[in-house]
């Protein structure tokens, strides 16, 4: 190692500190202590860095810096946690909203279903009650067959006896939701004008489509508006009897 | 509130020569208490990370380093300076011209040095860290921490020389 070199490797030598431990700085001190103007020139080096050391050490933060550090960084967690307290209020409200207003519309009560055997008998009656008109005006059950087939109605019902018998006038088909119903027209008792309404219908509908409908063959007699019906479930179909007349005349047909 | 104190008693241990070694990079007061508390900051934020305590210097002065070079980026690139050892003859500095020189005519040689010696000058005279030490803090190999040293040390050495020439003499 030259003297110059030497002197370039001394120039991070301090004295005191672990430098000494650097491999180069070792071997650039083992110089100096044979080479007497490296020596020297050394120990104004250390002097130089001890008064460098010192002088740089004086140099201090302006006043104020540490109370604003510690101030700021306090308001700033200040601020974080009444950010987090919000964030929980708030969702704490909305899961409560949410809550409520879920527990409402479960506990509101349902509208009622509209494709059930009241709602049908009801609807059904308003039909026979408020003037319809015939689709077809004929005395001929398989004319009837014939034409609710084509419209896609229920043309396979069965007839009792005594329906059998009566005057039949006409059928009609009425909707029920997505299906279709037959409507069969009949007068009983005494002859009425031509083109008039008949006493007595009977509408026929897929069981199906009729959420509660009866689940046997026993006519259910009810009153519904003006009519008094008999209500009753035979092979997939629902049947439902109505007339003016009383329920004894209706008992007749069944 | 003992978690406040902790962070109150680490402040007060360590802004001093944290706010020396941002001044001795930025050559501005305002932003080097500007970057000191941004590195209490982020030590407020992530320093339960840090699982050895020993090193919560170290990783202070690294942050604030790791904020200075994140602040520079986009402004300055450092050059890469080889260290030719006999590139400059050394100036003969006395130690009494040393002692003359006050803190002010120090900090603004120090700014006269490059920037990219600066951080290992700064952190080699302000707070005696070893070589290793200062190679963890600025996270560079310890050869580069010696040879930015030697490379720093000898500019400044040019520029004390100066200095105590042209200041007058009792």
């Amino acid at each position: 190692m030259r003297r110059d070199e030497a002197r370039i490797i001394l120039l991070r030598y301090r004295p005191g500190t672990t430098d000494r431990e650097d491999p180069d700085i070792r071997e650039a001190l083992a110089l100096a202590q044979v080479d007497d103007k490296l020596s020297r020139w050394l120990a104004d080096q250390e002097e130089c860095q001890q008064a460098l050391r010192q002088t740089f050490q004086k140099f201090k933060a302006p006043e104020g810096l540490l109370q604003q550090i510690i101030s700021e960084q306090a308001a700033s967690q200040r601020a974080a946690t009444n950010q987090q307290w919000l964030k929980c209020i708030t969702l704490v409200a909305t899961i409560t909203i949410v809550g409520i207003i879920g527990g409402a519309i479960w506990l509101a009560p349902r509208p009622q279903a509209d494709d059930t055997l009241v709602i049908f008998e009801r609807q059904m009656s308003a039909y026979a009650l408020r003037g319809y008109t015939m689709d077809l005006q004929t005395n001929d059950p398989e004319q009837i067959r014939a034409f609710l087939r084509q419209r896609q109605a229920p043309a396979n019902y069965t007839l009792s006896k005594p329906l059998q018998k009566a005057a039949l006038i006409g059928c009609a088909v009425e909707g029920w939701h997505s299906t279709k119903v037959s409507m069969i027209c009949f007068i009983v008792g005494k002859p009425l004008a031509p083109g008039t309404p008949g006493n007595f219908w009977l509408f026929v509908a897929d069981q199906a489509s009729v959420k509660d409908a009866p689940s046997d063959s026993t006519p259910q007699i009810s009153k519904v508006n003006q009519l008094v019906t008999a209500t009753w479930v035979e092979k997939g179909k629902v049947y439902m009897l109505s007339t003016t007349a009383d329920e004894s005349v209706l008992r007749k047909f069944l | 509130m003992a978690e406040r104190l902790d962070f109150e008693n680490l402040v007060a241990c360590h802004y001093q020569p944290l706010y020396q070694f941002a001044f001795s990079l930025t050559r501005d007061e305002a932003e080097s208490c500007d970057l000191t508390q941004q590195t209490f900051c982020i030590w407020a934020a992530k320093g339960q990370q840090l699982r050895d305590l020993s090193k919560v210097k170290t990783w202070l002065f690294t942050t604030l380093h790791r904020e200075f070079l994140g602040s520079r980026r986009r402004q300055t690139r450092f050059p890469h300076i080889e260290l030719e050892a006999a590139e400059s003859e050394l100036p003969e500095v006395s130690p009494l011209a040393v002692n003359r020189l006050d803190v002010e005519q120090l900090m603004t040689a120090l700014r006269k040095v490059d920037e990219l010696y600066q951080a290992p000058v700064a952190l080699f005279y302000l707070q005696d860290y070893s070589y290793k030490e200062i190679a963890e803090i600025l996270e560079v190999p310890i050869g580069t921490v010696k040879s930015r040293l030697a490379r720093g040390l000898l500019r400044l050495q040019h520029l004390l020389a100066d200095a105590s020439n042209q200041a007058p003499t009792p």
